[in-house]
């Protein structure tokens, strides 16, 4: 096994410690940095793709997460830019009214994964905060909102309003959230929607490279 | 007409009921227990318990939330569980039990079961205790340390149990401890037999061995893939079944070994906006598709309460409507 695939490997099984160490190796052998950075980001997808299909669960996917990582900082100081962050900027946060964290951290380590860098507003973010952050961050690409509640799926369509007419251009949006369906994603001008992290690391790539 | 209890062990033992068991009524809960409740009183309120971990009910929300930023996070090593962990005292005082012990000694045994209730669980504690993130990967990264840990929470419960059976004789237990989302599992089966089962085992056979005759198990998510594990820690009714499970499919598959109590998704008809049209539509379609034995409709929520007032009440007036249809 090649150690470019060694290192796409321990990633996907979560090997936090090994990885970090790997891509070193990786490195002196004389692989580019972008080649071993582009391998772990195709291992995460294999990751997501598997959580998307119920074959692996939250833990397996966070220490996936956390063991690309640890490779991508051995990888940053090679790199032009600040790693993984390709696909541009990625503004992510959970609407007004919503506490909700956990499934909005999970898709923002798998967006993190599939190339973004990532601007993470946290919980309880107004609809003007995410235009205040596309204002604020260079090469804003993708605005990810994610609402959780039954009673906050209203702050969701205010927030994807709230964006779409702020008149600022450049980037789509994404949403998600247990109660939130294709259908209404599409209903509140969203352009796009995912079920789970997994997809949305798919499906964010594909807006933004559309 | 079967009395309340007598209603209940007919639907879960697969005799004769003569109605629906409605919701929450077999259960008297005896809240008035001293306990370390995983909440913050009501809007706009934060608490510390007694094992420090910080609880938040912001304005404007419907629920508390644990605090897990660097201030507030009480395990952050969890290799160092033993430093940063320390149990609370189980043992409350004859005047604290008081009012439980008036409560239960007030209950017809008869007609209902004296409940006991637990929050948080097994898992939900290691999580309140360092974070969700950082307990999902520590079973992973730190299992030895993850062990201990539930380990310690295994003996803190059932010194409290020992209490609890000690002053109101409970007939019936209410645990509270989620174990997914609403689509999945938290973590793999695999993992839940290694971590939780053994836990659960050693929890609910010491109340089963001290009396208890009915485990009542809350978990408001996915989780049919962990039934086999629930039967067999001695769950005899999951609350919380969502509609997300196939509950119907789960009463054809484990009816007869443990009984469902839920398929009324608290999301659905839990909201600003609710109406009886709507509750009775989703009671009608869960009684209809899960039928007489083996399930208990009920809204979601971990108690006899909505988060919108009325709620509860229309869903009981639904489930009395379809009981006179249906029997």
């Amino acid at each position: 096994m090649s150690k470019i695939a060694e290192v796409k490997a321990k990633v996907e099984a979560g090997k936090t410690k090994l990885v970090p160490g790997l891509v070193q190796e990786a490195l002196d052998q004389g692989n580019a940095a972008e080649d071993i950075l582009q391998a772990m980001v195709d291992s995460m997808g294999v990751v997501g793709d598997k959580f998307s299909t119920g074959e692996i669960f939250v833990p397996e996917m966070l220490i996936a997460a956390k063991a690309m990582s640890k490779g991508v900082e051995v990888l940053k100081p090679l790199m032009a830019s600040d790693g993984a962050s390709s696909l541009g900027t990625c503004v992510i946060g959970t609407v007004a009214g919503d506490l909700h964290d956990i499934g909005k951290n999970l898709v923002s380590m798998m967006i993190e994964s599939a190339g973004f860098n990532m601007v993470d507003l946290g919980v309880d973010v107004p609809a003007n905060g995410f235009v205040d952050a596309i204002k604020a961050n260079e090469n804003v690409t993708l605005v990810a909102c994610s609402g959780l509640l039954t009673t906050t799926m209203p702050a969701l369509k205010e927030a994807v309003e709230t964006i779409k007419a702020s008149g600022l251009t450049g980037f789509k949006v994404i949403v998600g959230g247990a109660p939130v369906t294709p259908e209404y994603a599409a209903e509140i001008g969203a352009d796009g929607y995912a079920p789970d992290a997994g997809s949305a690391a798919v499906k964010s790539k594909e807006l933004v490279t559309a | 007409m079967l009395t309340i209890r007598q209603n209940l062990m007919e639907t879960i033992k697969g005799g004769n009921p003569d109605r629906f068991v409605n919701q929450y009524e077999f259960m008297e809960l005896i809240m008035e227990a001293p306990m370390d409740l995983p909440l913050a009183p009501g809007p706009g309120t934060v608490v510390k318990n007694k094992w420090g971990i910080t609880f938040s009910w912001p304005e404007g929300q419907i629920g508390s939330f644990p605090v897990h930023d660097d201030e507030h996070k009480v395990l952050k090593d969890v290799t160092n569980w033993k430093e940063s962990v320390k149990a609370p005292s189980v043992f409350y005082t004859e005047e604290e039990w008081a009012p439980a012990i008036e409560h239960a000694n007030s209950v017809d045994r008869n007609d209902k079961f004296v409940t006991a209730f637990c929050a948080p669980g097994i898992f939900e504690m290691t999580h309140h205790l360092m974070g969700i993130e950082d307990a999902l990967m520590s079973l992973y990264e730190e299992p030895e340390s993850m062990q201990e840990l539930i380990d310690y929470v295994v003996e803190y419960e059932l010194a409290y149990a020992k209490e609890v059976i000690d002053h109101i004789h409970p007939d019936a237990l209410f645990h509270h401890d989620d174990w997914g989302s609403q689509i999945s599992t938290f973590v793999s089966p695999a993992m839940f037999e290694e971590f939780l089962l053994p836990a659960y085992k050693k929890v609910y056979g010491f109340w089963k061995e001290n009396g208890v005759e009915l485990i009542v198990h809350h978990s408001d998510s996915y989780a049919a893939t962990l039934v086999p594990f629930m039967i067999e820690m001695g769950v005899d009714i999951w609350q919380g079944a969502m509609t997300t499970n196939n509950v119907p499919e789960l009463i054809k598959k484990y009816g007869g070994k443990i009984s469902f109590m839920g398929d009324i998704d608290s999301g659905k008809v839990d909201h600003p906006n609710w109406s009886p049209e709507e509750i009775e539509k989703y009671v009608e379609i869960a009684c209809k598709e899960c039928g007489k034995l083996y399930f208990i409709p009920n809204l979601s929520q971990g108690l006899n309460i909505a988060s919108f007032p009325g709620v509860y009440e229309e869903t009981s007036a639904a489930i009395d409507r379809i009981s006179k249809k249906m029997f």
